[in-house]
């Protein structure tokens, strides 16, 4: 299946999230606040602009099918919007001005201008890493159990059941829509490069 | 380039205008002294950013209106035989277009397209200009003298100042309130991606 050869053809990159700083600190509880406090600012920035991709796709969707499958992925993330919302809201965050970093930025731009201007096999390809990759995390990190982990509501949203259904459908449309092509193995890459670069600037931001 | 100066998002944004105008890259451009390196590498990125650029116009074009599209289809016309010439000096020098993107270039190409298509036509025109404006802007503190005299005078020379000068009325007289914040975002792509050409 194409998903897991685009998945097994980064797992450099997957392993260095894997590892990363701010994965590792989700893990054992032990990240700085301010730096979960900046990335759920930088990550609701973010999803807005996921959100609209998915609307965007689902506009250019050829067949029912795909557009009813987009329009479920929207509510999803909708979804996890509304978790960033309760966070947000305990943390003091106002998710409608945030201001993105520049990595925020190069993703968002990457994302938006895949959406509206790229074929639908490129669009699927920069799509999927994000949901994959943090559906990954979020089963790895639920292996270890650290009592009174801070984070613990971050590991159950995304080693759940429900995140973990949405990931299956968006790659069962990867593979519906999309060839094995340089173009799509390139964009798939560069989301995944955009994910890791992600999870530094978080952490390398003046607090 | 009196006009230049004094147009209004380029006095607003302040040093931004200087960080993009000028550059260790030019500053050997200027001096004869640029390693062949740095100059393929600009030439290869700078075909791939003029690659989007053009879908930039072309469909900034498309979402201007038409009583004020005669600058953008010019440039568009202008920009394709720059696109010729690219071309023409890669095969020169036995450089391969097609190469990788740098993420630095990818990032600026993004931008655009992703502001083209979800901008009004007012920020766009201010966001064409603040990629053109600072073009010559840069290229204009150089001599049209040395290896690379035939660059300098392609984006100092008049033609090329007339195309901006064309822009500048454009933006200025379709004002918009997110014009300053693009025109200082171009300015910012700009200041990186000379940075990219001289230290790779």
């Amino acid at each position: 299946m194409l998903h897991e050869t685009l998945w097994r053809a980064c797992q450099d990159i997957a392993e260095a999230c894997r590892r990363h700083p701010f994965v590792r600190g989700l893990e054992d509880g032990s990240l700085d606040p301010g730096v979960f406090r900046r990335y759920v600012a930088q990550d609701a920035f973010f999803l807005q602009a996921f959100a609209r991709a998915y609307a965007l796709a689902a506009a250019r969707s050829r067949d029912l099918e795909t557009l009813s499958a987009f329009c479920e992925l929207l509510n999803g993330v909708w979804e996890e919007l509304k978790l960033h919302a309760s966070y947000a809201q305990k943390l003091g965050i106002d998710t409608a001005h945030v201001q993105p970093n520049p990595a925020t930025r190069a993703y968002v731009d990457f994302l938006l201008a895949t959406a509206w201007h790229g074929e639908m096999d490129v669009i699927m390809a920069a799509m999927t890493p994000c949901m994959r990759l943090y559906g990954y995390l979020g089963v790895e990190l639920a292996k270890t159990r650290t009592s009174g982990n801070p984070y613990q509501e971050w590991i159950a949203t995304y080693s759940g059941s429900d995140f973990g259904e949405l990931v299956a459908r968006l790659e069962a449309l990867l593979d519906k829509l999309a060839p094995d092509a340089p173009a799509v193995r390139e964009a798939y890459r560069y989301a995944m490069q955009c994910e890791l670069n992600f999870f530094s600037a978080v952490m390398e931001e003046d607090p | 380039m009196r006009a230049l100066a004094d147009a209004t998002l380029v006095r607003s944004a302040g040093e931004l205008w200087r960080q993009a105008t000028t550059a260790r890259f030019l500053e050997a451009v200027g001096e004869g002294t640029l390693p062949v390196e740095a100059f393929n590498r600009w030439l290869v990125q700078d075909y791939h950013f003029a690659d989007a650029l053009t879908s930039y116009q072309a469909i900034a074009l498309a979402k201007t209106p038409r009583a004020l599209r005669q600058p953008l289809l010019d440039g568009l016309v202008a920009l394709e035989a720059e696109m010729k010439m690219f071309k023409a000096q890669a095969q020169q020098r036995g450089l391969n277009l097609r190469g990788p993107v740098h993420h630095v270039c990818r990032h600026y190409a993004d931008f655009l397209i992703r502001t083209v298509y979800s901008e009004p036509y007012a920020v766009l025109l201010a966001t064409l200009f603040g990629v053109e404006a600072s073009y010559l802007a840069a290229w204009s503190r150089l001599k049209p003298a040395g290896p690379y005299a035939e660059f300098i005078e392609r984006w100092s020379g008049e033609g090329f100042q007339e195309y901006v000068e064309s822009l500048r009325v454009l933006a200025e007289s379709n004002p918009h309130a997110d014009s300053q914040r693009y025109f200082n975002e171009v300015l910012i792509h700009e200041r990186d991606f000379w940075r990219m050409t001289w230290e790779g």
